[in-house]
């Protein structure tokens, strides 16, 4: 049975999702690296043309993403404590409040 | 008298009825029964969390939990070389070791046993895969330091019949220079090599130094206060050459962060760390070649576990972290080297364009995410004071205690005052650009601060030789 690709709109919805996950990190770091890896992931699925490994790159994705979402939770529960860079953003762009991806 | 005898014995009956009476089934013996010992005279009972002299002025907070995490700021993490956080991915995959899935993975009669066993034959792979070599070959440990005695004490002692001699470096890791130590204590001879300015060691040095009785060559992969990598395939292939002479690598800092091949290497013992590739602490690997086989005494004596090499129950859950950090680590090697190539120059390029005079110890060509600079006429101790908001070390973890200047520099032939002055920076996987900005601009900030007040900066300035003075003359 050949991979059938993905559509555009399943791609778009995971994307959206996993930035969501992504953002909802307590920990500055984990926050920021996993919005980057996400980003990279996907400029990577979109150039690809071959549906096999795009088939193969979407499902691995999938998979990514159920443990991004536990882990998302996990450092909810455990971290939080805010970075020095954080701070100075902070007050740098004025009091903005981000609500969690989770609620 | 005999009435009187009996008065005194029945009172005392009585006494010890009532005693027994009182007694509860937890009641605590006298101190007099009890071995009691002095605490150390170091022990401070009430004071126990005062700042102490090697905390350089840090203060003290346990944070806990419940007090609320707005208020508190934690500095930025640029320590990677001591230790690395744990990956969220990670973590994910030790919890459920933590939950449902406790069982014993030697266990060999039920259900628990075997999915704990195959999770650990699991990690295994993942490690083995990183490194190239056979699932069998891996050793479980506690660490990198206990691979490391168990590498060097074991394959030292085992051959000590015919073969009293080891090889290593001035600039390995306190642990190994510390168990050639102890086996020179045993009657051992061991060769300490130089290594050059750029912390490589001398591949002549190295072919001169072996002997026919010589047993092992110990030689770390990436230094941890350097980043400096020695050319491993090189001296594997010089080892390689004389027959019965074992190449142990001290690969802590190694593995995961450049690609390593222990049969293109030839590197029969390895040393790997889980904490410092993004996994928890507590565990480490050591690899064991079985074709051709290294023979080596084991430490630990007991089940038999582990090729009988290291015994004691494998823990499951941090092997499962170890094995998913390496697997982690093999899938994301490229991208992060990439990255962090990027930070590091962005750091270099930004400090040596606001400040001048700063040394970078150890070869450029090192591994990118450890930089030793050197700001001269700045202390590093007080450098490190006055950046509260940046947790750094000016050196290896183990010695940051003591100020005495960094050995892994005195051997580079740094002076002893630029081997105090330095700094080493280290980034990682999660380090962001704007971390990497913060620091550079608290860096420049303080250390033009320090040099202002400096005098022996002024004389700098003024053009006076620092070196010419005879300071014993007042």
């Amino acid at each position: 049975m050949a991979a059938v690709a993905p559509t555009k709109q399943a791609i778009t919805g995971l994307y959206n999702s996993m930035l969501k996950t992504s953002q909802s990190f307590s920990s500055y770091n984990f926050r920021e690296y996993f919005l980057r890896r996400t980003k990279d992931t996907f400029k990577a699925i979109e150039a690809e043309r071959d549906p096999a490994k795009l088939s193969t790159m979407y499902s691995q994705a999938v998979k990514d993403h159920v443990v991004l979402r536990r882990s998302a939770v996990v450092n909810q529960l455990y971290g939080g404590w805010k970075v020095a860079v954080e701070v100075e953003e902070k007050e740098a762009q004025q009091e903005v409040t981000k609500d969690r991806g989770d609620t | 008298m005999f009435s009187k005898l009996t008065r005194t014995s029945a009172r005392r009956t009585a006494t010890a009825i009532s005693q027994l009476r009182c007694r509860t089934f937890v009641q605590p013996s006298g101190a007099d029964r009890a071995s009691v010992v002095d605490v150390p005279s170091t022990y401070q009972e009430d004071n126990l969390f005062t700042p102490r002299s090697d905390m350089l002025g840090f203060k003290l907070e346990a944070p806990t939990r419940e007090s609320s995490v707005d208020k508190q700021t934690r500095p930025i993490y640029l320590d990677l070389q001591a230790t690395t956080p744990v990956d969220p991915r990670v973590l994910d995959a030790m919890l459920p070791f933590f939950s449902d899935q406790y069982g014993n993975p030697h266990s060999r009669t039920h259900a628990y046993g075997w999915e704990a066993e195959t999770a650990v034959e699991t990690g295994r792979k993942h490690i083995a895969d990183l490194i190239g070599a056979d699932p069998k070959d891996i050793i479980f440990t506690s660490g990198a330091t206990e691979s490391n005695n168990m590498a060097i004490k074991g394959v030292a002692r085992f051959h000590k019949e015919k073969k009293r001699h080891v090889i290593t470096t001035q600039t390995e890791h306190k642990c190994v220079l510390d168990s050639c130590r102890k086996i020179g204590e045993e009657g051992f001879d061991v060769t300490y090599l130089p290594v050059q300015e750029n912390g490589v060691i001398r591949l002549e040095d190295l072919e001169a130094a072996i002997r026919p009785d010589t047993s092992l060559v110990s030689i770390m992969a990436v230094n941890n206060e350097t980043g400096v990598i020695q050319p491993l395939k090189e001296i594997g292939a010089i080892v390689h050459k004389h027959r019965g002479v074992y190449f142990h690598t001290d690969a802590a800092q190694a593995v995961g962060k450049i690609p390593l091949d222990v049969n293109e290497m030839n590197i029969d013992l390895m040393s790997i760390s889980g904490h410092k590739i993004y996994g928890p602490k507590g565990i480490g690997a050591c690899y064991v070649r079985r074709r051709p086989r290294v023979r080596l005494e084991p430490i630990l004596s007991g089940g038999g576990q582990e090729r009988g090499l290291r015994s004691g129950t494998v823990p499951t859950a941090l092997v499962v972290g170890m094995g998913e950090a390496a697997r982690i680590a093999r899938k994301e090697m490229a991208r992060d080297h990439e990255r962090i190539q990027g930070l590091s120059d962005r750091l270099i390029n930004k400090i040596n364009a606001e400040v001048e005079q700063v040394v970078r110890n150890g070869d450029p060509n090192g591994y990118a995410g450890c930089v030793n600079l050197s700001f001269s006429y700045v202390e590093g101790e007080s450098l490190l004071m006055a950046l509260k908001e940046i947790a750094l070390s000016s050196g290896s973890a183990c010695t940051s205690a003591s100020l005495e200047p960094s050995y892994v520099l005195r051997a580079l032939g740094a002076a002893e005052d630029m081997a105090h002055s330095s700094l080493r920076f280290g980034i990682g996987r999660f380090t962001t650009e704007a971390e990497i900005d913060f620091v550079v601009d608290r860096i420049v900030k303080t250390v033009h601060r320090l040099r202002e007040m400096s005098p022996l900066w002024e004389m700098v300035q003024e053009g006076i030789d620092i070196k010419s003075i005879d300071w014993s003359q007042h």
